[in-house]
């Protein structure tokens, strides 16, 4: 499978007062157009990645309002799998190129978090989980929160260890422009700041954001540029409790074996990883689910130093989720974006040196939907 | 809040769920809650195992300090979140320790 990368574009992510969620999927998707030498009426079909809109606005039929806007009469569709929306839009784009329908086809995932309150966020967000969960009064926060203890109880992993993806994260932002929080936090203050809901402090979780980001897909088959060379999506129960392992993620398991075995690389030849850190616990889990070290192990593997830039396999240069931003329908395609600018060597200050395999892993809900894609320069 | 019907449908299976006995798994204490929630912040919730099957409910009359994992804990039925003046009052699961202490 090569389906080329053929432009990116990427808003500023953050509280953006004066920007809607049409002005922010504008931005993205024109840089992105640009950037692919096409021009708008060249793009066949418009996928669209958002979760929470029509929850916190009046506006449905996102694809042919964002396809629209953008002159676009082609087919138009609005993908939603909750935080994993992004990463399933590029999915289905990559599916209807590959079945010869379409070959020139744009992915924007947009999201407007700011305007509504942190109540009316938080619930439009529980959506994501199951009747029990909502009747248990559980948060996203609450549910991640209750597999740190999980893992807490069966490895040893520590609040330090969870923190330290805070500091790394945020390190890896402070070099991002675009990041919501550009700057860097220490270990201390990330520890000791307020409790959101044991074991996790306020820099445990991923912010509510503005953002979006978008990528042109085309079938074109050169040499040169970045293709996505694996794709995969995997479920699971949508309720935590039902899983077979609390303190697993075995989707991402699933998804990144099929997609490596399409991309036909093993997980030691990733030089560079985009992943689904919504709470410092999910990256913990995505580097032992997704076979970077072995079960139990991820918080000392991050301890380590090597995903950090300048280590053995950086992640989340972008600064993840946690401090470039959390744009819910945005992230799995901003994922793309990010790897898709390492692997062109245009990551300016946080460039992987020898960046020519990259991968990314996008989460919906605690684990019921998992996207794994595969990057190749 | 849930719509009176779908109350009135989840109300008539809710004696199934009375007096069960299982143990506590993990458990947090939530201190931003969804719309409904708020009054009761800081507020307990976990997953609970009981025979053949693990359910997330939320965890009354006790404190964090008393958790434990394996506690023995049973099911109770109380007012799920709060309802507005007019609406139709919510009631549903949720667990104590079986030899929990005060009422909260």
């Amino acid at each position: 499978m090569r389906i080329k990368v053929a432009g990116i574009g990427l808003t500023k992510f953050g509280e953006l007062w004066d920007k809607t969620l049409f002005d922010l999927a504008e931005e993205a998707s024109l840089e992105a157009i640009q950037d692919s030498s096409l021009k708008p009426p060249d793009i066949q079909a418009v996928f669209v990645a958002n979760m929470i809109f029509s929850k916190v606005s009046n506006q449905d039929h996102l694809g042919a309002t964002i396809a629209s806007q953008l002159n676009i009469q082609g087919a138009a569709f609005r993908i939603e799998g909750a935080c994993a929306s992004g990463g399933l839009a590029i999915h289905l784009a990559i599916q209807s190129i590959l079945a010869g329908t379409y070959q020139n086809v744009l992915v924007v995932g947009a999201e407007k978090m700011t305007d509504a309150s942190i109540s009316e966020v938080t619930s439009a967000l529980m959506g994501a989980g199951s009747e029990a969960e909502r009747q248990a009064g559980l948060t996203f926060p609450g549910l991640y929160a209750l597999m740190a203890q999980a893992h807490m109880q069966q490895f040893g992993t520590t609040r330090e260890h969870m923190a330290q993806v805070a500091v790394k994260n945020h390190y890896h932002a402070s070099l991002n422009k675009k990041a919501q929080y550009p700057y860097e936090v220490t270990l201390e203050k990330a520890l000791n700041s307020p409790c959101i809901c044991s074991p996790f402090t306020l820099f445990d979780a991923s912010p509510i954001t503005d953002g979006a980001a978008a990528v042109v897909l085309t079938s074109a088959s050169t040499n040169k540029g970045v293709y996505i060379t694996g794709s995969a999506v995997a479920t699971d129960t949508v309720d935590l409790s039902s899983r077979k392992s609390l303190t697993e993620i075995e989707a991402t398991r699933i998804a990144s074996q099929k997609a490596l075995t399409q991309a036909g690389v093993k997980i030691s030849d990733i030089k560079v990883a985009e992943v689904h850190d919504c709470f410092t616990i999910a990256e913990i889990l995505a580097m032992e689910d997704l076979g970077f070290c072995e079960k139990g192990e991820g918080g000392k593997y991050i301890e380590k130093g090597i995903t950090k830039l300048g280590g053995k396999i950086p992640v989340n240069t972008s600064g993840g989720l946690k401090a470039c931003g959390h744009p819910v329908g945005a992230t799995g395609v901003k994922q793309i974006v990010e790897i898709a600018q390492q692997l062109r060597k245009k990551a300016g200050l946080r460039q992987v040196e020898g960046a020519n395999i990259g991968l990314t892993q996008n989460v919906g809900g605690t684990g019921a939907t998992v996207v794994v894609h595969v990057l190749q320069s | 809040m849930s719509s009176p019907v779908k109350i009135w449908r989840q109300h008539k299976k809710l004696h199934n769920y009375l007096n069960k006995v299982g143990r506590l798994v993990v458990w947090t204490k939530i201190y931003v809650a969804p719309a409904g929630f708020e009054h009761q912040v800081p507020y307990l919730a976990g997953i609970v195992q009981f025979n053949g099957e693990r359910l997330p409910l939320q965890i009354v009359d006790c404190e964090e300090k008393d958790l434990k994992p394996n506690l023995k804990v049973v099911t109770v039925i109380r007012k799920i979140g709060k309802a507005k003046s007019e609406d139709v009052i919510e009631y549903g699961v949720k667990v104590k320790p079986v030899q929990g202490g005060s009422r909260v």
